[in-house]
């Protein structure tokens, strides 16, 4: 459990993190936000794997928690959870109560089967609390509500990885588009977490949109400044 | 050579020698040290900082009048080797900060450096002027021109004596090659060629040439999206003129042999030591990201600097390192506040001593260590204004870890975290250090019997 407290405390520093890095001197920190980004998923692995359930959201969550229920597309943009399927999401304000078949730690479906922990019962809210934790704007909510939510198919472990991974990779692909990429309007599912905990670090909503939008223009790749480079390096 | 040299670790008294910077409270960004680097023969001591200015000490005569006073460094040039840039094209400001400065040999009377910022390569030419030619036909002393009808008879202008001037000019720029920062730049045994690490590619540059580099490595993966390592330094090796190593944020250490192939993405060497599984953590990727490596003196030996620990590798041993030096394994406990606060991201140096037999590197609270190779013996020394004295002995200090703490022992909830040595320096010869502690500089050396 405090694993659970500390995972999620670690996930807020490190979009923090990515999102101070945005206004430094020097432009970007490829190196750093790079090591942020592997600390963000492997505390995110722990957080959403990790079993156990608080008996309440902590207080910061609750404090910005949005009144009504967050729709399932949140879900989606963690994108790693496996089954369950829908009716367990819509249970969402319940109390996690009784084992029900998740994936815990050891990466397998399994009841009490992990090494030193009970048998954790599956908890959706708590995904959603740390969700709310990181969104805490009403900002974002219009944003959440334009995307259309593709529901989550049950998936073995491993392609859980591949969308843990080009979950962050859509982080440092973030990176190297200077955070240009946040401002996108597209319904992508994958961009969510960084625009939510990014803004919640910052914490002033409409602001905070307008100050976006106005970089928009100034931001460039960093990628796309490859080819004038290379036109002074030359491989034999 | 200095009796004393190459003697075993704790038969090494050190004291204090002087301290460079000022004593000031506020200490303004611009003046925090970010390089310091030995010349050849050590008798020059190269400093760079965040405000992009390059300060030379250049050691005095030995005088037998005093020969307590050994050799002292004193200021010989300063000048603004990088400015702030600001890139239109991304709207980035280029810092100005001098990431690494390396000396060539010295060839003739001039002296030759090279400094870096994140972006550009400069090549300096540090010479002397004390003399001046007086006498000129067509001007007067002044440097008004004559009115050659005024002219009566010719003579040959002379050399005179002036004060002492010691110019720098900044003779080779190379920019343009880098889209990442610059971490390392290395010089090469053969003196004609140096190379530049970004992030992710190495770049081979003729020092006569600054519009055209060769590109040796490249890791930047086709997309993006994959990128999972970074390389955070990279050095040529002392004598072979075609190996060089680099290291990444992943804790592996590469040698390539720039013979096999114009681009040397494969490697002919990979040095990496397996995970401790019982160390794992959230933090585990970010602490064995290597912050330094350096090749011994004698080329046979590599060392690394991650954030903990200290690793000399056989360069023949690929599979785990020959020696690990715990550096303040206290720490660990501490990872996640480290994280919080930045400082799991402080990127410490390491050096070897002339004989390749000690090997130091700084810690947090000023202090810094050394590690014997021989005798496995460790100590920690603090570079403070309170041990600063002339030739005061420094005192070994210890950090208490637990439990009860004894009277000079210092408890690891004491250290002040922003006071770090991240750049240390090692004189070629001698055992002379500097180093550098946020604004200010200092130099140790052995204890004259």
């Amino acid at each position: 459990m405090e694993f659970k407290l500390e995972a999620h405390r670690i996930v807020s520093i490190s979009l923090g993190k990515i999102y101070s890095a945005r206004g430094q001197r020097g432009g970007l920190k490829l190196h750093k936000n790079l090591l942020v980004s592997l600390v963000l998923r492997s505390a995110r692995q722990v957080y959403l794997s990790e079993p156990g359930c608080p008996p309440e959201p902590p207080p910061a969550a609750a404090a910005a928690e949005p009144p009504e229920e967050e729709p399932a597309p949140r879900t989606a943009a963690w994108a790693a959870e496996p089954p369950p399927p829908p009716p367990p999401q819509d249970e969402a304000g319940r109390d996690c109560q009784g084992p029900r078949p998740r994936r815990c730690c050891c990466g397998e479906e399994n009841r009490g089967g992990c090494a030193g922990a009970p048998p954790p019962p599956h908890c959706p809210r708590k995904r959603s609390a740390g969700e709310r934790g990181q969104a805490g704007s009403p900002v974002k909510k219009p944003r959440r509500e334009e995307e259309e939510p593709p529901p989550p198919p049950p998936s073995p472990p491993g392609e859980q990885e591949d969308m843990e991974t080009s979950n962050v990779a859509s982080l440092i692909s973030i990176f190297g588009s200077s955070f240009s990429g946040l401002l996108s309007k597209e319904p992508k599912g994958r961009r969510r977490p960084p625009l939510d905990g990014g803004e919640a670090a910052a914490g002033t909503a409409p602001a905070e949109a307008a100050a976006e939008t106005g970089q928009i223009c100034c931001d460039e790749p960093v990628l796309r400044t490859l080819n004038p480079w290379s036109t002074a390096i030359v491989a034999f | 050579m200095i009796p004393g040299f190459g003697s075993l670790m704790q038969d090494v008294l050190w004291c204090f020698s002087q301290v460079k910077g000022t004593i000031d409270v506020g200490v303004t960004d611009a003046d925090i040290i970010s390089t310091v680097e030995f010349n050849h023969t050590g008798e020059l001591l190269a400093t760079g900082d965040k405000g992009g200015r390059v300060v030379i000490f250049q050691r005095e005569q030995e005088s037998k009048n005093q020969p307590h006073r050994r050799g002292e460094y004193n200021v010989y040039s300063t000048f603004q080797s990088h400015e702030p840039e600001f890139d239109y094209l991304k709207s980035l400001e280029i810092e100005e900060k001098i990431n690494k400065i390396r000396w060539l040999p010295q060839q003739n009377a001039a002296y030759f450096l090279l400094s870096t910022n994140d972006k550009t390569v400069k090549l300096w030419k540090v010479s002397e002027r004390d003399k001046r030619p007086e006498g000129y036909n067509l001007k007067d002393e002044d440097g008004r021109l004559r009115d050659p009808s005024m002219i009566t008879m010719l003579r040959v202008p002379v050399l005179r004596p002036m004060d002492l001037m010691v110019e720098a000019t900044p003779r080779r720029v190379f920019a343009n090659a880098h889209t990442y920062h610059i971490n390392s730049i290395s010089v090469n045994s053969d003196y004609e060629t140096y190379m530049s690490a970004d992030d992710l590619r190495i770049n081979l540059w003729n020092f006569e040439i600054t519009n055209q580099s060769f590109n040796i490595v490249d890791i930047k993966p086709a997309n993006m999206e994959e990128l999972t390592e970074v390389i955070t330094a990279a050095e040529f090796h002392p004598h072979h003129c075609n190996t060089f190593v680099y290291s990444s944020s992943k804790g592996t250490i590469r040698l390539c042999d720039m013979r096999t192939a114009a681009l040397c993405d494969r490697h002919a060497k990979f040095f990496e030591e397996p995970e401790d599984p019982s160390n794992r953590s959230f933090f585990s990727e970010i602490i064995s990201s290597i912050s330094d490596v350096k090749f011994s003196h004698s080329g046979r030996y590599i060392m690394t600097r991650d954030y903990l620990t200290v690793k000399v590798w056989d360069l023949n041993m690929e599979n785990r390192p020959i020696e690990t030096y715990q550096v303040h394994d206290y720490l660990r406990s501490k990872l996640c506040s480290l994280y919080e606060n930045d400082c799991i991201f402080d990127k410490f140096e390491c050096v070897w001593n002339g004989s390749d037999s000690v090997i130091m590197t700084g810690s947090y609270n000023n202090f810094f260590r050394m590690f014997d190779r021989n005798t496995k013996r460790d100590v920690t020394l603090e570079a403070s204004r309170e041990n600063s004295k002339p030739r005061a002995i420094l005192k070994p200090r210890k950090v208490c870890v637990g439990g009860k703490r004894r009277k000079d022992e210092i408890s690891v909830d004491s250290l002040d975290f922003s006071k770090k040595i991240l750049h240390t320096a090692w004189h070629p010869s001698e055992n002379i250090i500097a180093v550098a502690a946020t604004n200010n500089l200092y130099i140790f050396q052995d204890k004259v019997n």
